[in-house]
């Protein structure tokens, strides 16, 4: 395949259809910058990837976008609607009805199973308990995780606990899911089980994925990549960002 | 949702469970505290009701109070004095009904007739146990029954009700005719009621007060150190909550919910802790006497103000505490080293410092409550002064540490506490302020004993009556002192006359007279100038007065011009009898004294009299002791579990260092190192404290010196100090349990 | 294929002699393994003779004292070879280093370049990847041993957009 090729199959969608915008995000940390004017625009049911090297900022415009962070210009858009105008409560219950999230240590909660943690948006969301977990115990034989149901997380591989963590990002039926090195702390092969159960969930369900990773072959999974450096996003020549 | 919350709460763990279960005990302490002190409150009350029958005749009949009667009253001639045996008080009434409706007081079955006399319990035993003549014919007769309980005080107080011959007792000087008996407790006379038995709940109240709000900072600092356990990996699992899209609100109710469990537990706990120390508390004298078991009782308000008030009060301060953090979905990834303490920090320390010391320049303030206004807000701005400053002085102490560091151990335990220097007090800051009190009242205490107390080496040995109105020398009847010099042990009688019959234009009671004669046979009381038959003394004769005095021994009175054979004429003063210091001789003593020449207040020894006035003092000085030492403990407590809590937060690092070869014994000495040079500095920073409030305060209100401490003192400041450094060292071993290569691996 | 526009590029840096020429090449790009001046004199040809570029004779004996000069066609020849991405094989590194040293000797930015070049890595591991989910095995375990090759490529392309500044500076730019 030449490269004009491979350049015609990734041509930016259009502008009507995105799911997720963040225009001129710009975020400081005290003095430090760490987002100075970022914008991406992702479409729905794509499976983006943000690469760039340690501190570009990557990090934080995925935590802008998701409504972790409201940044102190630009504007993040979800669905048509403003994203961080929104008070915490609304950002809170956005997190937990709309998006899912993978991040790569310290997320599950060691004090609950793995089936409680992966129904606990559902319980946040205040299902039944007995519903909640019940719609969670489906999610364990799709992930390979047959027979962890009770496990709490300690006694949990790191493979077992991302892809219960994946479990949970899934589990509300999300529109988005942000993963944040989701594969950092894994060996090949458990990294390379959870892309794939990801991103074929993903493709299934019709959900948009924003992963941040600086790993090339987990981008590889993705459909497309943008570049964050020095908290701007650049665009290879030819490609739309 | 609560649901959950009660899974967060009981499935964290061994972790988890132990920090739910320091937190139910330090709230346990603190509920049995309160407890403690609400029911003393209420002992003190119950008892003072039983003393109200005691302020017959005292108070007028407005405040008096008590039943109008039904039908017309026989009025009943009453006295009331105080009695003593062996150093105990005794109270004693004379009664003598002019009818058969005369008003009967409580605890006895009818009015005892002359020749009758009803006593209570302890005073019963004590008849029987005494030899004859040393007790029991000061009442004259025969025993006809006991004084029941709803009118005594205390179990163990000596209450004795005596019958006597109307006319007889009517032309006693003290005696009054009442129409019924008081039901005013003596705190309700406003003073008025003049009763030298009986007790004004008013300070005790205070004191009760005082010593809770005294113990209870350091409980509440035990209950802070036991919340902040296992801090950053609650931060962890909120902020993971968070992140999945838990509303801040939501956050707070899990804690809320978390919090209150143990807060409940910890109080169902302190009420079970209460009960079981009542019987052991009641027989505390606080109040100069001991409670009955059932006076220690709680109100049904209490008991639901407590039941309630505390769980609520915690779900609160849970809630509050969760404000100030805000928990967010990335948790403490961002953490930034904190401001350093500034210097200013010591400006309210040496505010307070000056506030007292200017009043002990200018000098105290005219009325009891404004000395209180003076002195409350010197004293309250030390104390917020001392933890304000503590953690500038941690860090100063820090710096030195670590600039003149030689061993790696201290080096890193150094630049930890001026990294962190509020974290590093924290942990002490119980200790500090217990040690402040400590010094503060226990070297007031001892200054204030110290004046009342003159170091009077004749304290036993002088038995003196005091006539309240100058006895004309017609009453003293002949031969008195002749039976007095009888007595086994008495080595001599003085009697004290007045220079002159005083008159209504006196201001003061003329100059008092002895003769030589009496005094060559008290050599104690002074000497006569070669010559002189009979000399003028003053007061400080027995050094009975408050304002302490040395033996008499060696002074030498000056003359006085009245003639001898005038003297046994004129009115006498005091009648006082040296004997060799056996009870035997006192208490014949005081029994003729008694039968012979009986006056309002009785015969007692000096040291009885001084003991009186110091006699709350030594308790208040007990009391701070226990007070002290209580607060020295829980204190330790809290020190002791901040010190494992913070290990645990430091469990990777450390576990790191030992892997890359750093021996455990250098970790050890980094954890010591790290709580006990701060404990130190700020020690001597608060003792001294103390010490300088306590001096500024008797300086202002007596214009004293600060007395030295005793050994008491020293002794409870050494224990406080070894219990701390015992509490440190006993935490060092879980050290070397919880870095070890487990921790380190990845999870 | 890199040595006449290898050649191309350094004479756009500036006019210079065959002799001098083959001492820049083998400075930068030659590596232990010198140009022959053959070689050298042969591609100049080569190019003079298709309009790239112009010698210059200058008075003086032999073919060593001809200056050669770059024409417009010549720049254009460079520009479009800079701007296209290689193939993402396996040992193109000397072909991207050349062009890496020769951007930065014009002013041209490497970035962009490697950007480019990173992008159309990715796609080719895209590819593979897919070949990996829907093949067999066998399918699958060739396609990972290409994909770690290329994926050495994007880190050392990663490294060197890093370096970039320190690089320009060593070659003078």
């Amino acid at each position: 395949m030449t490269p004009a090729t491979a350049l015609e199959a990734v041509e930016a969608p259009s502008p009507a259809a995105y799911v997720l915008e963040a225009c001129d995000v710009s975020l400081s940390f005290g003095p430090t910058p760490a987002l100075r004017g970022a914008s991406v625009s992702v479409a729905p049911g794509e499976i983006l990837a943000v690469m760039g090297p340690s501190g570009s900022g990557k990090s934080t415009l995925l935590h802008c976008l998701a409504g972790i962070l409201v940044p102190d210009s630009g504007e993040v858009v979800f669905d048509g609607r403003r994203v961080d105008t929104l008070a915490e409560p609304e950002r809170s219950a956005l997190r937990r009805d709309r998006f899912g999230f993978v991040f790569q240590f310290g997320q599950l909660v060691p004090e609950l199973t793995a089936e409680e943690n992966v129904a606990l948006p559902l319980l946040l969301g205040g299902a039944r308990r007995e519903a909640a977990l019940r719609e969670a115990r489906e999610w364990f034989t799709r992930l390979d995780l047959e027979g962890l149901e009770r496990r709490r997380s300690g006694e949990l591989s790191g493979g077992q606990a991302q892809r219960v963590a994946l479990a949970r990002g899934l589990v509300a039926r999300p529109d988005v899911v942000f993963a944040d090195e989701p594969t950092g702390s894994l060996d090949s092969l458990a990294g390379e089980h959870v892309m794939e159960l990801l991103t074929n969930s993903a493709r299934d369900e019709g959900t948009t994925v924003v992963l941040v990773t600086h790993d090339a072959r987990v981008a590889a999974y993705t459909d497309r990549e943008i570049v964050v450096r020095d908290g701007r996003v650049t665009t290879a020549p030819g490609r739309a960002s | 949702m609560i649901r959950l919350g009660l899974r967060l709460a009981v499935g964290g763990g061994r972790e988890a469970l132990t920090r739910l279960a320091v937190i139910a005990v330090a709230v346990a302490i603190g509920v049995a505290l309160l407890l403690v002190a609400v029911a003393g409150t209420n002992a003190v009350h119950a008892q003072n009701e039983r003393y109200a029958w005691l302020q017959t005749g005292f108070a007028t009949p407005e405040i008096a109070g008590g039943a109008p009667a039904a039908g017309p009253v026989d009025p009943l001639w009453w006295s009331l004095r105080r009695d003593g045996f062996d150093g105990e008080e005794i109270g004693r009434i004379d009664v003598a009904a002019t009818g058969p409706r005369s008003p009967v007081p409580p605890g006895i079955r009818a009015l005892p007739g002359p020749g009758e006399f009803y006593a209570s319990p302890a005073l019963t035993e004590l008849l029987d146990a005494t030899p004859d003549g040393q007790l029991d014919d000061r009442y004259g007769g025969t025993q006809v029954g006991m004084i029941g309980p709803e009118a005594l005080p205390a179990p163990e107080i000596l209450i004795v009700v005596v019958g006597r011959e109307v006319d007889e007792l009517a032309d006693q000087t003290d005696a009054k005719e009442v129409t019924s008996i008081s039901t005013v407790s003596p705190s309700e006379c406003g003073g008025d009621c003049g009763s030298t038995f009986g007790i004004n709940t008013d300070g005790i109240s205070l004191l009760l007060a005082v010593v809770g709000t005294a113990l209870l900072f350091p409980v509440l600092i035990f209950i802070g150190s036991a919340a902040r356990l296992s801090a950053t990996r609650r931060e962890q699992r909120f902020a993971a909550m968070r992140l999945v899209g838990a509303t801040p609100r939501q956050v707070s109710l899990l804690s809320t919910v978390e919090s209150s469990v143990a807060a409940v537990v910890g109080m169902v706990a302190g009420f079970g802790v209460f009960f079981a120390l009542r019987s052991p508390l009641a027989a505390v004298p606080f109040t100069g006497a001991r409670f009955y078991v059932s006076d220690l009782s709680l109100r049904p308000i209490d008991v639901v103000l407590v039941a309630v008030g505390v769980p609520v009060a915690a779900a609160v301060a849970a809630r509050l505490a969760l404000q100030r953090v805000q928990i967010s979905p990335l948790g403490a990834s961002r953490r930034t080293t904190p401001r350093p303490p500034r210097a200013w920090r010591v400006i309210p320390l040496a505010a307070g410092v000056a506030e007292l010391g200017w009043f002990a320049s200018v000098g105290r303030p005219a009325t009891t409550s404004s000395q209180i206004l003076a002195y409350l807000p010197g004293i309250l701005l030390i104390m917020i002064g001392l933890v304000v400053a503590g953690p500038w002085l941690t860090m100063v102490g820090a710096r030195l540490m670590a600039g003149r560091a030689r061993r790696p151990a201290v080096l890193i335990a150094g630049r930890r506490l001026s990294d962190s220097p509020q974290a590093g007090f924290r942990a002490i800051s119980g200790l500090v302020l217990a040690l402040f009190i400590g010094s503060a009242s226990i070297g007031t205490i001892a200054t204030v004993v110290a004046a009342a107390n003159p170091a009077g080496a004749d304290a036993d040995l002088l038995v003196q009556q005091f006539f309240l109105e100058p006895l004309p020398a017609t009453s003293v009847p002949d031969g008195l002192v002749d039976r007095l010099g009888r007595i086994d042990g008495v080595v001599g009688v003085a009697v004290v006359h007045m220079e002159r019959a005083p008159t209504a234009s006196d201001v003061t009671w003329p100059p008092p007279v002895v003769s030589c004669a009496d005094l060559a046979k008290t050599p104690s009381l002074g000497r006569c100038p070669d010559g002189a038959e009979t000399v003028t003394i003053d007061a400080r004769f027995t050094g009975a007065v408050i304002e302490g005095a040395p033996s008499n021994t060696d002074t030498v009175w000056p003359a006085s011009d009245v003639p001898i054979d005038r003297l046994d004429g004129l009115p006498v003063h005091q009648i006082i009898v040296v004997n060799d210091g056996s009870t035997a001789a006192i208490e014949l003593a005081r029994t003729v004294l008694e039968t012979t020449v009986p006056d309002r207040f009785g015969p007692e020894t000096v040291s009885e009299l001084n003991s009186h006035i110091s006699r709350d003092l030594r308790q208040y000085q007990q009391l701070a002791n226990v007070v002290i030492l209580a607060s020295l403990v829980i204190a330790g407590c809290s020190l002791a579990v901040s010190v494992a809590g913070g290990l645990t937060d430091r469990r990777r690092p450390f576990s790191l260092l030992r892997l890359t070869g750093v021996p455990v014994a250098m970790l050890r000495r980094v954890v010591a190192f790290e709580t006990v040079v701060p404990l130190l500095i700020t020690a001597a920073v608060a003792a001294g404290s103390g010490f300088v409030a306590a001096h500024l305060f008797v300086r202002a209100q007596m214009d004293r010196n600060l007395q030295p401490p005793g050994v008491a003192y020293y002794a409870v400041v050494l224990a406080g100090l070894v219990v701390s450094l015992v509490v440190i060292a006993s935490t060092l071993p879980l050290l070397e349990r919880m870095t070890g290569p487990e921790s380190v691996r990845n999870e | 294929m890199t040595v006449p526009l290898a050649l191309l590029g350094l004479l756009e840096r500036e006019p210079s002699h065959g002799y001098d020429l083959k001492r820049d090449y083998d400075t930068f790009f030659g590596r232990g393994r010198p140009l022959p001046f053959g070689q050298v004199y042969a591609t100049l040809g080569r190019l003079a003779r298709d309009g790239k570029v112009i010698a210059e004779t200058e008075p003086g004996a032999g073919p060593e004292r001809k200056r050669y000069v770059i024409t417009e066609e010549g720049v254009s020849d460079v520009e479009t070879w800079l701007a296209e991405p290689v193939q993402p094989e396996p040992h193109l590194q000397t072909v991207l280093f050349v062009k890496v040293v020769l951007a930065l000797m014009s002013g041209r930015s490497a970035e962009g370049y490697l950007d480019a070049q990173r992008a159309a890595h990715l796609d080719r591991m895209r590819e593979l990847t897919g070949i990996k989910r829907t093949g067999t095995i066998a399918d699958a375990l060739l396609a990972d041993h290409a994909l770690f090759h290329v994926e050495a490529d994007l880190r050392w392309i990663d490294l060197t957009t890093a370096r970039l500044s320190a690089l320009a500076e060593e070659v003078g730019a």
